[in-house]
């Protein structure tokens, strides 16, 4: 068994490791620093990692506050547009266009209101992390479990008891999926609105490398980014399937059958 | 569901949006009116569809237009492809799996906005840099969906397949393929949105022509009626794409979403 085990992580190898000696390759060939190899790149993040670490902070900070904003707003508007039905059905297409709308496009307008400082970046992170919140809260509190609802109207709960014991935990999974794709994004336009809006942060961090023709260490930011969101959205993963084990274990049995 | 009730759910669908629409205009001109905001940072409706028409007029606009939806859907039919290569990749491989899985998930949170610096140098300012962009941010959706799918194929599809004695291919082509392509679709209405972001910000960043490049000049030179014209003009392509999305996939998986009975 364990054997196996190993045999599968060792061919599981083949494919990285492909990936990396064909990039080395090319790099060898271009044989220029403005096309550096998986070993230069390494060598910088040996380099370069404090430095990184500490800009990096400032760009989760924000991230992090501007993701924060659009959970306490979003969820509970999300949650009363999907029960107030008619208001629900004026503003989704709105939603709809609204999501459609690249988090980068709103740079400009936001620049003019609120400067380029970190409030400024905080409302574009989120605006980004905004849309996904309110879309999946707003269709989780819009249907509702009918058979779940007959059997409350049968145990005689009250209204506030319905909302509380029936609605809010099936509506659940779908907000955590929200939150996921929230944090995602959250992550995601953090950097962007820095490189956009430089003061501070990993963003501004690459674009300085790159002003300085240092592409080896731009690409080992990015590697840095790339750990740390695969550690965040693993994470998030984690809690998810704990607090949710139910919603998990019955949707298994579900497919299984 | 027949198919009366489904144009009537379309119709009152399409009806909602216009209602919504007249909603938020009236709201925004009495905004623009009242004066809260500074009508220099928020103009009226008025000032914001002259600023759209001059723009068309000029040709600014259609060309810009013109090649950001180029390069988003170009983008998104590569990555889509790729995707879906890859998926079946590791359907067919267990060893090409293991090893893709980790890279996907470390390629996957990198933001476009941080290699476009980077591919700059590597690939220049031409359409290699937007093809590499796009590609490396919209490839996962379709992949990942497609993983997901090619392996959760009903066992008993994979045994009538057997029982007609497919070969390899002819079992991923006839059996798998089809069954997967549902989920792909959704994965590839996903990535459609991506591809969209990635091609403004790369504009924005890197970009001598294009909406977002565009965006950025009008922002810069202050002519705020045109930036907030040309943010309609983006949430307009989501739309658009959409739409073309939704049409490829009905041509596709009709018998679907006809046999789910999902309205679009």
């Amino acid at each position: 068994m364990r054997a196996a085990l190993g045999k599968d992580m060792a061919s599981g190898l083949i494919v990285p490791v492909a990936i990396l000696l064909a990039w080395q390759a090319l790099a060898w060939r271009a044989g220029t620093p403005l096309f550096p190899g998986p070993w230069q790149v390494s060598l910088s993040i040996w380099k370069l990692w404090p430095a990184i670490t500490g800009q990096i902070g400032y760009t989760l900070m924000r991230a992090f506050a501007g993701f924060l904003v659009a959970a306490v707003l979003m969820i509970p508007l999300g949650i009363l547009l999907g029960r107030l039905k008619t208001v629900g059905r004026i503003v989704e297409p709105m939603m709809d266009m609204l999501a459609t709308l690249p988090p980068p496009a709103v740079v400009p307008i936001v620049m003019l209101f609120a400067g380029t400082g970190d409030i400024a970046k905080i409302v574009i992170i989120a605006y980004a992390a905004a849309v996904p919140l309110i879309m999946n809260t707003y269709e989780a509190s819009k249907s509702l479990h009918l058979m779940a609802n007959q059997v409350a109207r049968s145990l005689r709960l009250t209204r506030l008891e319905t909302m509380l014991h029936i609605d809010l935990p099936a509506s659940l999974p779908m907000i955590a999926t929200g939150l996921r794709l929230a944090i995602a994004s959250a992550l995601l336009v953090s950097v962007t609105s820095e490189m956009l809006l430089a003061t501070n942060g990993i963003g501004v961090f690459i674009q300085r490398q790159q002003e300085n023709f240092q592409i080896a260490g731009g690409l080992a930011a990015i590697a840095f980014i790339s750990v740390i969101g695969l550690i965040i959205n693993n994470l998030v993963f984690q809690l998810e399937r704990r607090w949710l084990f139910w919603h998990y274990r019955s949707s298994e049995s579900h497919s299984d059958g | 569901m027949s198919a009366g009730s489904l144009t009537s759910f379309s119709a009152l669908h399409r009806l909602n949006a216009v209602v919504s629409f007249l909603v938020i205009a009236a709201a925004w001109q009495l905004v623009a009116i009242s004066g809260v905001v500074p009508a220099k940072y928020f103009p009226d409706i008025p000032a914001i569809a002259s600023a759209f028409w001059s723009m068309l007029a000029s040709g600014e606009l259609p060309g810009a237009e013109l090649r950001t939806l180029t390069r988003a859907l170009t983008g998104l039919a590569g990555a889509s492809i790729l995707g879906i290569g890859l998926a079946v990749l590791s359907d067919l491989s267990p060893v090409f799996r293991r090893g893709f899985a980790p890279v996907a998930a470390l390629v996957q949170p990198i933001p476009p906005a941080a290699l476009v610096p980077m591919a700059v140098f590597m690939l220049g300012l031409g359409p290699r840099l937007y093809a590499f962009i796009i590609i490396l941010v919209t490839v996962w959706p379709p992949y990942f969906n497609g993983v997901a799918a090619l392996a959760g194929v009903p066992g008993e599809q994979i045994r009538s397949g057997q029982m007609m004695a497919l070969g390899r291919w002819q079992m991923l082509w006839q059996i798998k393929l089809p069954a997967a392509l549902p989920e792909i679709f959704a994965g590839i209405r996903y990535a459609s949105t991506i591809s969209l972001i990635a091609v403004v910000v790369a504009e924005m960043l890197a970009g001598h022509d294009g909406l977002g490049f565009l965006l950025i000049r009008k922002a810069f030179a202050i002519r705020i009626p045109e930036v907030y014209a040309l943010m309609f003009v983006c949430a307009l392509n989501g739309i658009l794409m959409n739409g073309i999305i939704g049409l490829l996939r009905w041509q596709l998986t009709g018998w679907h979403m006809r046999m789910t009975e999902q309205p679009a």
